[in-house]
């Protein structure tokens, strides 16, 4: 047979498909073009929303920092309102005698040029410089304990799928679910308390801080070795506090996925298990877990806060308690900021990773038969 | 020496309710080169036999009795006794099946070529080349452009390109047997029309056996040799395409050509069969036909009615009362089958 | 034909009153997976704790100089504090305050969520996006820092005003989930009879379509409660709010800050209240993963 009817040449138009997550995030403004304009839009939209609401804090607020100071300048040093007005204007960086819109503008200007003020406590020293000081260590340590938390979990998670039911599988469901219900700063208060204290394995008075003072940084062993031997606290409870999320998301993402016909057909077709569970069952379930684990890498951030103050660990979640605890605004605002900003980059990321993994995503079909 | 004997294949599934038995006591051959046609309604067993005959069924089903006997002339097996390393290889190399084409049939992540690859490699076609080839060479037979489809994601195709692919897929290590499962139910009718008129081409130009599953009576008569109707269960009638169509013997095969409308049938002539199949966990006693029958007797009751032979030869139904369905319907014409009985 | 679900046998329950019937078959889907029986069990306790123990036992808040961080014994079973006072005794008192925060919070923030999700989900356009316009945002802001300095810079000095700033950042989930379901509903035929009928946009909301998204509501509220508790204990222990009293995560703080922490001694006052937090956060989480099972027919097989 050598002619085609009409049907079987159907060009297969597919009307373009966008990330789960960019779905999710709304139609805002309509017709866009490419999902990637929008997400950057997105970002630099919340970014902006963000530091009004900080500006806003700062400044406007009934009891704000600014009118605070003012009041205690003139109170405890007994000068006027101008002169008072005056000294927390150089202190916040802000000129307090154009009106408030001025004030902002300037402010956005600021933060455009990466900008975020200067320190109230070491008055030479950018927010910005602080910052990025002691972010990397937050990062190092929330990452590694995330990183290690996804393969493990997603390992465990497989397994339990597989053994369905079995007394591994319940083992490691409960677990699982009883470790992921409990906050992560009474997890890091359980283990000094019983592996530090009562039980002394772990000698915590050395492990403060995030590196011993005296070793040379550098890319050596030693420096790297020392390193981690003070993240090891931090990074155990971050693996603690989400491997029982990833261990039940992968167990019900490969339990929906070996429910997919295209699994019954690949043993059909008499391919090995090895190949099946790698390429048709374990690609399929992962998939949604990878942009889970970008939010979560964003997300965990902001919880890194009482981690670090209970280890000592110098990262970006201790110097914003010590930043409160100081009255440093500029500070606390600019940590605000970046953490956001953290966030987003995550955020950003996972939609990325969801539509390169997935061929569903964004591509325009249409092999047309023959 | 019929490539595939089966006898006394039963098959339960554990529910909460107690076991169903989806499949009872089949028996049937396929000859070399032969089509089989399994029709019956939703839940006759069908599909339970189909995915059985590969040891496919769900973790819920169990194999209670019976053989499957392969023969190829140079192995011969019971493909039931196969331990899983062996049961692999004989899926797809000696016994294919085709499945609905929905989009969920391939996997959504990687290519078609892949999938091909796949499908080779795990046969042990090491050489990726041979296996690139034969491929294309399929594709070709299923009239595909190999360049366009290889490259796709299964999400890319329509309903009928992905059809094509899953036969030629099926053809790929040249298997004896092609079990086809509803291949033409999600498609339109122009695309069914190609599938069959294609199936029937391949079928002629390479020779293997075909097992058809279908509830369309009108794909089964065009594509099969021989026909087995399926009810609760159970095999009621073996018989060639004519003589199922002409001279049915038991009573549902009679019910189920009354229920589909002619063309050239008068209006009025298409009745459907009253009441509905049995309860496959509590089977009531005796033939399970028995309650939907215009032709019980007491007798029916007694015991399950076994395959008789009737009046024409290779042609045996599970009715005691088959002489009296043959009267009822006469000589061979073929229109009054509709009409005797209404 | 035996009873079409086959989990209670209908002749029993038609003795008994309609009510207490339907929370006999209610005790009895949430038995069938021991989890969620167990997190209502723990929550169920707690609240007896936490509110009407109080009546029961008297507080003790008198300083004993002489029993710091006493073993535990008959009359202190899990010893004592810094202080000398019962630890049982701080427990005891120590979770209304938490609790009672907890629900509130929860409590705004459902009727947040609930109220804009579905303002946004019937009205759409312009408002529908800018509602959703400021739940990404209010996502991607980390919860707990904008908590931390928001804390920091109003000092709330009620609980109640606590309650309210949880609130604030809670309510997004939730608004979501809502707009989704109010979308899906508003196509269905009852709205449209309702809408044809002229009854309303409120009545709409809160007759025809809330009553079907109870479930997502109870279980948010539940969750949003384990939050809320979360974020309190987090500021509390790092000192942030001026509130006084004697609630776990105050206890916490001390135990911290008086360097309880590294005393050998002082391990039951730190446990206490870890393990009230903890359980109480466990106890949430498996009742509400028990009504999820309960509420969702598919996920009972």
């Amino acid at each position: 047979m050598a002619t085609i009817t009409p049907a079987q040449g159907e060009l297969q138009v597919r009307t373009f498909q966008r990330s789960p997550l960019s779905r999710a995030r709304g139609h805002l403004g309509g017709l866009w073009g490419r999902p990637i304009t929008q997400a950057i839009a997105k970002a630099l939209l919340t970014i902006y929303v963000t530091s009004t609401i900080t500006f806003g804090l700062i400044r406007l607020m009934p009891g704000s920092p600014v009118e605070i100071k003012i009041d205690e300048l003139m109170q405890g040093s007994g000068m006027s309102y101008a002169d008072a007005a005056a000294q927390a204007s150089g202190l916040f960086d802000i000129n307090l005698n154009a009106p408030i819109h001025e004030q902002y503008f300037e402010y956005l200007g600021n933060l455009a040029h990466g900008n975020l003020g200067s320190s109230f406590l070491s008055r030479g020293t950018s927010v910005m410089s602080i910052i990025l000081s002691v972010l990397p260590w937050t990062l190092f340590a929330v990452g590694t304990g995330l990183l290690l938390s996804f393969v493990l979990g997603i390992a465990l998670g497989l397994v339990a799928a597989y053994r369905r039911n079995s007394l591994l599988d319940h083992a490691v469901s409960t677990a699982g679910s009883i470790i992921s219900s409990v906050p992560g700063y009474l997890i890091a208060l359980l283990i000094i308390l019983i592996f530090g204290i009562q039980l002394r394995w772990i000698p915590i008075t050395q492990m403060r801080g995030a590196f011993t003072s005296g070793i040379t940084p550098g890319f050596t062993p030693q420096f790297l070795g020392d390193i981690l031997f003070h993240a090891s606290l931090p990074i155990t409870v971050f693996f603690l506090t989400h491997i029982g999320l990833w261990i039940l998301s992968m167990r019900s993402a490969t339990l929906a996925a070996l429910e997919e016909d295209h699994v019954t057909v690949a043993r059909a077709r008499g391919l090995t298990d090895g190949r099946i569970t790698t390429a048709y069952v374990g690609r399929n379930a992962v998939l949604p877990l990878v942009s889970q684990f970008a939010i979560a890498a964003g997300a965990v951030v902001g919880g890194a806060v009482i981690i670090e103050q209970i280890f000592v660990y110098q990262g970006v979640g201790l110097r914003l308690v010590a930043s409160v605890n100081q009255r440093d605004y500029p500070l606390m605002q600019g940590i605000i900021l970046m953490t956001t900003v953290c966030v987003i980059i995550a955020n950003l990321a996972a939609d990325l990773l969801y539509s390169k993994l997935d061929p569903r995503i964004g591509r325009a079909g249409g092999a047309g038969g023959k | 020496m019929p490539v595939l004997s089966v006898r006394d294949l039963s098959i339960e599934y554990r529910t909460r309710r107690g076991p169903v038995q989806a499949v009872r006591d089949v028996t049937f051959d396929l000859a070399q080169g032969e089509t089989i046609a399994i029709i019956g309604e939703s839940g006759s067993g069908k599909t339970t036999l189909a995915v059985g005959l590969i040891r496919l069924s769900p973790r819920s089903a169990r194999v209670t009795k019976g053989e499957i006997r392969y023969d190829d002339g140079k192995r011969a097996f019971d493909v039931l006794s196969l331990d899983s390393e062996r049961l692999r290889r004989f899926r797809w190399a000696d016994c294919a099946m085709v499945f609905q084409a929905a989009l969920s049939a391939f996997n959504p992540v990687i290519t078609i070529w892949e999938q091909f690859l796949d499908t080779g490699r795990a046969h042990g076609m090491g050489d990726k080349h041979k296996v690139h080839d034969r491929t294309r060479e399929l594709l070709d037979l299923v009239h595909l452009d190999p360049k366009r489809v290889l490259t796709a994601y299964p999400h890319e195709l329509s309903g009928g390109m992905r059809q094509r692919v899953l036969i030629a897929m099926a053809l790929l290590l040249d298997p004896r047997i092609v079990i086809l499962d509803e291949p033409t139910t999600a498609l339109d009718i122009l695309t069914q029309r190609a599938i069959i008129d294609l199936l029937r081409e391949l079928r002629g130009r390479l020779g293997f056996s075909t097992i058809f599953i279908s509830h369309d009576l009108s794909i089964a008569a065009e594509l099969a040799d021989r026909m087995l109707t399926m009810y609760a269960g159970r095999v009621v009638e073996r018989a060639s395409v004519d003589d199922l169509f002409y001279r049915p013997r038991h009573p549902y095969s009679v019910g189920l050509m009354r229920a589909v409308p002619r063309v050239s049938g008068a209006l009025g002539s298409v009745v459907s069969i009253p009441g509905s199949p049995p309860d496959l966990i509590r089977l009531p006693r005796g033939c399970s036909y028995y309650p939907r029958c215009p032709f019980h007797i007491e007798q029916c009751l007694a015991e399950d009615p076994p395959l008789l032979q009737v009046d024409t030869p290779n042609h045996e139904a599970a009715c005691i009362r088959w002489e009296a369905v043959a009267a009822a319907l006469g000589s061979d014409a073929e229109a009054p089958v509709a009409e005797k009985l209404a | 034909m035996t009873a079409a679900t086959g989990l209670i046998d209908r002749r029993d329950v038609s003795r008994i009153p309609a009510r207490l019937a339907g929370i006999v078959e209610f005790l009895r889907m949430m038995s069938r997976k021991p989890v969620g029986l167990i997190g209502l069990i723990g929550v169920l306790f707690f609240l007896f704790l936490a509110y009407v123990a109080p009546f029961f036992v008297p507080l003790q808040d008198t300083v004993d100089v002489t029993a710091i961080y006493a073993k535990p014994s008959f009359a202190h079973p899990l010893g004592t504090d810094f202080q000398g006072r019962d630890v049982v005794n701080q427990i005891v008192y120590g979770g209304g305050d938490i609790i009672t925060t907890a629900i509130l919070a929860a409590l705004f923030s459902t009727v947040i969520a609930i109220t804009f999700g579905s303002i946004a989900a019937t009205v759409g356009g312009r408002i529908d996006a800018l509602i959703l316009a400021i739940t990404d945002v209010a996502l991607t802001i980390p919860q707990l820092i904008l908590l931390i300095v928001i804390a920091a810079i109003f000092r709330p000095s009620s609980f109640f005003a606590l309650a309210v700033i949880l609130a604030l950042l809670q309510w997004p989930a939730l608004l979501r989930q809502i707009r989704a379901q109010v979308l899906s509903l508003k196509e269905r035929d009852f709205v449209e009879a309702a809408r044809s009928l002229d009854l309303g946009l409120m009545h709409i909301i809160f007759r025809e379509m809330l009553p079907n998204m109870r479930s997502y509501i109870v279980i948010h509220f539940i969750i949003a409660m384990t939050l809320a508790i979360y974020a309190q204990a987090a500021i509390m222990f790092l000192g942030l709010v001026p509130l006084s009293g004697k609630n776990w995560a105050i206890m916490l703080y001390f135990a911290y800050n008086q360097g309880a922490l590294f005393f050998k001694d002082s391990f039951l006052y730190l446990m206490g209240p870890i393990m009230a937090i903890a359980l109480f956060q466990l106890s949430l989480v498996w009742l509400a993963s028990g009504l999820e099972d309960v509420f969702n027919p598919r996920l009972r097989n």
